[in-house]
């Protein structure tokens, strides 16, 4: 009897303790993670702990991903954030057999070919990263701060279109917050629509 | 025949509105008119029509978590002038853990255009618009069109296009328009309560309702929206979206009301919400519940309950009776007409007290009532007299007294020769007591039942019934088995003593489901009642002993029938019981807690469960917001199969184990007493009893349907598969 009171009350324990599958809150810490990247190393948030993070999903087949690869926009931005020791991680969140999925090689290739300025390339083929964050579109951006709160979320910009053409005059939502994060500003505009193609997670089993 | 005029303009006139369909590539995309032309002056409406390949969509002006809805810029001659789109209301259309808005297989998006004043008839206007769309499978593609219309100037409105006109009037007035409904909203913890109310809202049909918000952030697309129902609308339980996380929560909560298969523009401004919205609980299911419901025929129906009915002699929930019915086989000893008798009238109690029941309460559903089957034990006054009256059996098997000894003499029991009156008796008792619970078959049988005209809802119990009494009946019958049975003799006074053991087993079991409703004041009352009844039984047996030796015994007999009375007017009806307010406790969790709300003293429970928590519709639609696997279990403590299932099954180490490993919730749905939110969930499910054992998984979506006889394997096995959320 009394063993079984002890085991029930650990299962209440639990079940309050472990993270309910919550969405991501601004201003709260960002959910850890870890993921194998495009060379085959595990990254983890945590070991950028100190320094500002941006998480970009992406899939190079989805149109509105292309439209800011193409023009060169996004490496831009990556190159600008990097600069500024900004850590930037490129998630891919498609499921095997699915648009945008690729392997580490693959990945290594797509980013050199991309001339991807990004930090590195991260692989989620099981969806666990960007189930975390809620990440639904490519892109969906968000950007960690150096306590590792979160402190974006939301659209690359207020276009939200696949037309090339609707860059020019775009608002950057991410440029903007990098540079209140930089100037240690509060984000001026922390969530935002976010645009795009839905991420290409697995079919949930 | 205006069809037919249209027809032949068509063939003869080419000034017609002509228009060239673009295939884009999963779609193809037409400029149409609702008018044939347009007078200078005049509004008329044309719409972009789509036709989209299987399997692919475009999007609403809210395309949901993805997507972009259908964009179109005109090119018109000066003075013309179009409006934006008129949109009809979309579809969800769920991708993955994602959720957009949009349109499958055709849409027509109408746009009002106006001609200019000086517009000159006889002339044709062409009408040009660049058309984007974004088209999806589980993949995007971005599509253009640049599209024209071709429209004659008419000197007067001209006559609707005899293609289109009718099918943009119909998409015009079934478009979402303001009708009239006010709307509030408030974030309370993790959840945004959204109140309209509104006059198109009174009796509505409130099961599929759902809110489609304008703007892309200000609620979570993905997350199930729950419903109460409330007298004057309804209130939606909506995960919020990134706006409320904002220093600036937002001002408005703006857009379409899908609801009844109509829909309605809502503005919500933020504020308390009204009382009227609420307060009816969870829409009644739709007849074609979307898991397990079945949709059965009479026929089937009626083969289901018989199955049902057999099957149920073998439920646990019967072995309160299996005592009578022994005691009533065991008379059939010898004699064979006499058997056939006793078996027939045995049938007869059991079919008539099916009937009554069933009538009874398809009388009080017609009422209004949500009542289910199993009504008859969730009044404590039932339970109490019922307590009373297998108390009464018991003390007759013992010996205290004897039934019917004024008629048939000292020795005859209850259910042995002579007592065709007994038999009945026992076939309306053993369906009072045991048919309470379903077993396997019945429960869609029942469920369909319920839904169904009283003819055919009577039709099916009757099958149910037959089913019941068919194995008693047929022993009857069967000259072979009758044989085997020993023959009558003192053997049977003494296995018909023991046998009222297994019936005070019964007594105490009653007295425990009364607790259970009433709380534990009941104990002294109903315990009470008993031993005056028992005195009233002993004095009555007195009177009996001193009749057969033919001796005085007129004032025994007042005397036992006078406590007997007096017991049970004081053990079941008057004071009236006052029902513990076991639920309404539970039901307000706190809305920053995510922990187990206790379970409440009182409930039916084994105190060693302390993960199990009470049931409520919106305690459930919060855990399935988190994405938690929930077991849910509607059980009942006059429902004996439900509490072995609950000892056996449920309460074991595998099952704990597994609603750890999974991180699930186990949730208790007590229908001990009356509950129409409970009701209303079992009916959803195509039942109309308990038990019910549904695992929801943490992905959402339909629930499992656990069979009625549980083993702790099949429940561990379930929420593994629950848990597993890629």
């Amino acid at each position: 009897m009394t063993r079984f009171l002890v085991a029930s009350l650990f299962a209440g324990v639990a079940a309050i303790a472990s993270p309910a599958v919550a969405a991501p809150v601004l201003g709260q810490p960002a959910p850890a993670f870890q993921a194998v990247d495009a060379a085959g190393r595990t990254r983890s948030l945590s070991e950028f702990k100190g320094k500002t993070v941006v998480l970009e999903w992406t899939n190079n087949g989805c149109p509105y991903v292309q439209k800011h690869y193409n023009s060169g926009a996004m490496q831009g931005l990556q190159s600008q954030a990097t600069k500024d020791g900004v850590v930037w991680l490129t998630v891919i969140s498609s499921a095997p057999g699915m648009q945008g999925y690729l392997t580490g090689p693959q990945a290594r290739q797509w980013k050199a070919e991309a001339k991807a300025a990004s930090t590195d390339v991260l692989l989620d083929p099981k969806g666990v990263v960007g189930r975390a964050y809620e990440a639904k579109t490519t892109p969906h951006m968000y950007i960690v701060d150096k306590a590792g709160k979160l402190v974006y979320m939301g659209g690359i910009d207020d276009r939200a279109s696949s037309d090339p053409d609707s860059l020019k005059g775009a608002r950057n939502y991410v440029a903007a917050a990098l540079a209140d994060v930089k100037a240690g500003r509060a984000v001026a505009q922390a969530a935002t629509r976010p645009y795009g193609c839905s991420v290409k997670y697995g079919s949930a089993d | 025949m205006r069809f037919l005029l249209g027809a032949i303009c068509a063939l003869f006139f080419p000034v017609l509105a002509l228009a060239q369909p673009v295939n884009t590539g999963h779609l193809t995309a037409e400029l149409i008119s609702a008018s044939q032309g347009v007078a200078p002056g005049q509004t008329i409406h044309v719409a972009l029509r789509q036709k989209i390949q299987k399997g692919w969509h475009t999007y609403w002006r809210n395309a949901g978590d993805s997507g972009e809805a259908t964009k179109i810029a005109w090119t018109l001659p000066p003075g013309w002038t179009a409006s934006d789109f008129t949109w009809p209301a979309p579809h969800r259309l769920p991708v993955g853990p994602l959720t957009n808005y949009g349109y499958e297989n055709e849409v027509v998006l109408p746009v009002a255009l106006t001609a200019p004043a000086d517009a000159r008839p006889g002339s044709t206007v062409t009408l040009r618009a660049a058309a984007a769309f974004l088209v999806c499978a589980d993949i995007c593609i971005p599509e253009d069109a640049v599209l024209t219309l071709a429209l004659p100037v008419t000197e007067g409105p001209a006559p609707a296009d005899p293609r289109w006109g009718a099918i943009i009037e119909r998409t015009l007035a079934d478009a979402p328009k303001p009708a009239g409904l006010t709307g509030a909203f408030e974030k309370q913890g993790q959840v945004v309560k959204l109140a309209i109310t509104g006059p198109v809202l009174k009796g509505a049909d409130m099961a599929d309702a759902y809110f489609f918000p304008f703007s892309g952030t200000v609620i979570d697309h993905a997350k199930p929206q729950a419903i109460e129902r409330g007298p004057e609308g309804l209130t939606l339980s909506i995960a919020p979206g990134y706006d409320f996380q904002s220093p600036t929560p937002p001002k408005a909560l703006d857009g379409v009301l899908a609801v009844g298969g109509k829909a309605y523009e809502v503005t919500a401004a933020p504020g308390p919400l009204p009382a009227t919205a609420a307060g009816l609980g969870p829409p009644p299911a739709k007849l074609a519940a979307p898991a397990g419901a079945a949709n059965l025929g009479l026929a089937s129906a009626a083969v289901f309950a018989l199955v049902g009915g057999l099957i149920l002699n073998l439920m646990p929930c019967v072995f309160p009776v299996l005592a009578m019915k022994a005691a009533s086989l065991a008379g059939h000893g010898g004699e064979q007409a006499e058997a056939r008798r006793q078996g027939l009238a045995f049938g007869a109690g059991v079919l008539v007290t099916f009937l009554a029941l069933a009538g009874l309460l398809i009388a009080l559903r017609a009422a209004g009532s949500a009542v289910g089957w199993g009504f008859q034990l969730q009044d404590p006054p039932v339970v109490a007299a019922l307590a009373l009256l297998m108390l009464l059996v018991a003390l007759n098997l013992s010996g205290v007294f004897e039934m019917g000894t004024s008629l048939q003499g000292v020795g005859s029991g209850l259910a042995t020769r002579g007592g065709l009156a007994g038999s009945f008796f026992t076939g309306a008792l053993a369906v009072v007591v045991a048919a309470p619970c379903t077993a396997p078959f019945m429960g869609p049988a029942l469920g369909w039942a319920l839904t169904q005209p009283p003819a055919a809802a009577l039709a099916v119990f009757l099958a149910l019934g037959i089913g019941f009494a068919l194995p008693f009946v047929a022993v009857a019958f069967a000259p072979g088995l009758l044989a085997r049975l020993p023959r009558p003799g003192p053997w049977m006074d003494i296995f018909k003593k023991a046998l009222a053991f297994p019936m005070y087993a019964a007594v105490a079991w009653l007295v425990w489901v009364l607790t259970v409703q009433v709380g534990s004041d009941a104990v002294p009352r109903i315990l009470g009642a008993a031993i005056l009844l028992a005195l009233a039984a002993w004095l009555a047996g007195a009177a009996q002993r001193q009749h057969a030796v033919g001796r005085r015994h007129v004032g025994l007999a007042a005397a036992a029938t006078v406590l007997g009375a007096l017991a049970v007017a004081g053990g079941a009806f008057w004071p009236s019981y006052h029902t513990a307010p076991m639920v309404e406790a539970a039901v307000d969790y706190g809305p920053s807690d995510n922990g187990p709300a206790p379970i409440v003293p009182g409930a039916p429970s084994d105190p060693a469960r302390l993960d199990a928590q009470h049931y409520t519709p919106e305690r459930l639609a919060a855990l399935q917001a988190e994405g938690r696997p929930v077991l849910v279990n509607y059980t009942a403590a006059w429902c004996v199969s439900c509490q072995v299932n609950d000892r056996l099954a449920l309460s074991t180490k595998g099952v704990q184990e597994a609603l750890k490993r999974n991180n699930a919730v186990y949730l208790k749905a007590d229908w001990t007493k009356r509950d129409s939110e409970i009701a209303a969930e079992l009916a959803r499910f195509g039942r109309a009893g308990v038990p019910l054992y549904l695992v929801y998984g943490a992905k959402g979506g339909d629930p499992a349907i656990l069979p009625s006889i549980l083993t702790e394997g099949v429940v561990v096995k379930a929420l593994d598969a629950a848990g597993k959320t890629s």
